[in-house]
């Protein structure tokens, strides 16, 4: 899309991503002078409260594709499609107790590697890392990408400038504040996006009736208001379970759990579920309007932004093009915090230097997170169009985790084999699939196979796991 | 068999309500940490 295209003037476009490039990269800088040690930067000092902790789990749910792909889905599968989207919130509801499980059963944890190395030992451990770190790198270059093509689809600004911007703001705060300010900022995003989707919703419906709606779908297109969608019913297991995977592995989840003070963490992952399982359908039903309004949708993908533009005009352009900066933002931070983490902790700390003071962690921190800025700018300059489906490669990778953590953390008898079969035979069966038959059961199956070789292994096991071995001294 | 009228009714108006509520509810918590030190 070219600057005759865009919703938006590049000029107001340029004002508002100057101006909350300095609002994020000022917080990051003063939320992170007291940050002293690598505790302090990669946990937040292990003190975040209630508000902050259901801010930031609802905000790094919320990306790009909660505010864009939500009326994307509503267009293509109707209301099953809202639904559907919606189920993703699931994730962090079941990761809900399993937060303050891991809080408690690891005091000092640092990272999800941390549960797998000590959980499973190093084989678990290095198969583990290689998923995760997969699985976050491309998702941190989609986030970056989309970030390149939405800001030039709604205002104009060049791909390249646009991605390099938003990449460079979020890795200058996540490298100065920490974690502790990709929650903080996390807390404004969150409110401003949800405020944003609120007054776009009832603008749009003070233009148009839900019967109207509902008419002209009856009329024009009534599979979308059909109760037996195959398709959109499928969606439902799809984002189900692609939902789980995500929260139960990664270590953007597994951070905040060790980061939130002593009792916060089932209920804030559980109050930022209820924040976001709402977002697709209030922001999806928008896309339901295009037929009473009579918009030209040339992309699906662009329909929100669309109908929102021809019911309000610039105000909500401006509205959206906010919108869908601080969804970016709150993703793209939290991964590039997490990873880094990761990075530091698992790699640099464990297998290169296990006598790194805390002062130096952090640094290395700081570094690792630039490196991982640079990586994802070199990687999205091209701009391929096709890394979605990477992302969907990445899909058995991820349900083939579920189960040796869940089991992991609440059974004494899951062990070793279960966990490191579980996950090779389960991503394996799944790659095969995805190829053979469809990404849309590649993660399901992977996951079967996978609950089926750990359980098996877990029931045929005489082994029984100390809890105390995940107490590991800071 | 499709969804009726006041079932789409029901899940916008209940969405974006749920939603301003979610707004409300966070800064409340905000303030109540705030008070109690407890924000971080």
């Amino acid at each position: 899309m070219n600057e005759g295209s865009a919703i938006l003037a590049p000029m107001t476009g340029w004002i508002l991503l100057a101006l909350f490039s300095v609002l994020w990269i000022g917080l990051g800088i003063y939320w992170g002078r007291r940050n002293k040690t690598f505790e302090d930067h990669a946990l937040a000092g292990r003190t975040v409260g209630l508000a902050l902790g259901s801010a930031t789990a609802a905000a790094t749910w919320i990306t790009s594709n909660t505010t864009m792909l939500a009326p994307q889905f509503a267009l293509q599968l109707g209301i099953w499609g809202m639904l559907a989207y919606a189920t993703a919130s699931f994730g962090l509801f079941l990761f809900a107790p399993m937060a303050g499980r891991i809080r408690k059963l690891m005091p000092n944890g640092y990272t999800s590697g941390d549960f797998f190395r000590l959980r499973y030992g190093k084989g678990a451990w290095s198969i583990f890392l290689l998923f995760t770190l997969f699985y976050s790198l491309t998702w941190l270059v989609s986030m970056a990408m989309a970030g390149g093509i939405l800001l030039n689809a709604l205002s104009g600004i060049p791909y390249v400038w646009g991605m390099s911007v938003i990449l460079a703001v979020c890795v200058i705060y996540t490298m100065r504040g920490g974690l502790a300010a990709v929650i903080g900022t996390d807390f404004i995003q969150t409110l401003i996006i949800i405020v944003g989707i609120v007054i776009v919703g009832f603008a749009v419906l003070s233009n148009v009736t839900i019967d109207e709606i509902h008419t002209n779908l009856a009329a024009e297109r009534p599979a979308l208001l059909s109760v037996l969608f195959p398709a959109a019913i499928m969606a439902i297991f799809n984002n189900l379970l692609f939902g789980l995977g995500e929260v139960f592995h990664n270590n953007v989840w597994w951070s905040r759990a060790f980061a939130y003070r002593e009792g916060v963490g089932g209920k804030a992952f559980f109050i930022g579920g209820l924040i976001w399982f709402p977002i697709p359908v209030a922001a999806g039903f928008i896309a339901l309007v295009s037929g009473v309004l009579n918009v030209p949708v040339p992309a699906a993908d662009m329909v929100g932004p669309l109908v929102v533009v021809s019911v309000l005009g610039e105000i909500g352009a401006i509205a959206i093009f906010i919108i869908v900066f601080c969804s970016l933002a709150s993703s793209i931070d939290s991964l590039l915090a997490a990873t880094s983490d990761l990075v530091t902790e698992d790699i640099y700390r464990r297998m290169i230097a296990p006598a790194a003071t805390p002062t130096r962690l952090k640094k290395v921190a700081q570094i690792i997170t630039l490196g991982l800025g640079l990586f994802t700018w070199a990687v999205c300059i091209p701009r391929i169009g096709t890394l979605a489906s990477v992302l969907f490669f990445a899909g058995p990778l991820v349900g083939a985790m579920i189960w040796p953590i869940i089991t992991g953390l609440y059974w004494r008898s899951a062990n070793r084999a279960g966990a490191v079969g579980g996950m090779l035979l389960g991503a394996g069966v799944g790659l095969v699939c995805y190829f053979a038959i469809g990404w849309y059961v590649a993660s399901l199956i992977a996951t079967a196979v996978s609950m089926v070789w750990v359980l098996a292994c877990a029931w045929l096991s005489r082994s029984r796991f100390d809890w105390d071995e995940l107490r590991e001294s800071p | 068999m499709t969804f009726s009228a006041g079932f789409l009714t029901a899940i916008v108006y209940g969405s974006l309500a749920w939603c301003a509520l979610a707004a409300l509810a966070l800064a409340v918590l905000l303030v109540k940490d705030l008070a109690s030190g407890e924000t971080w």
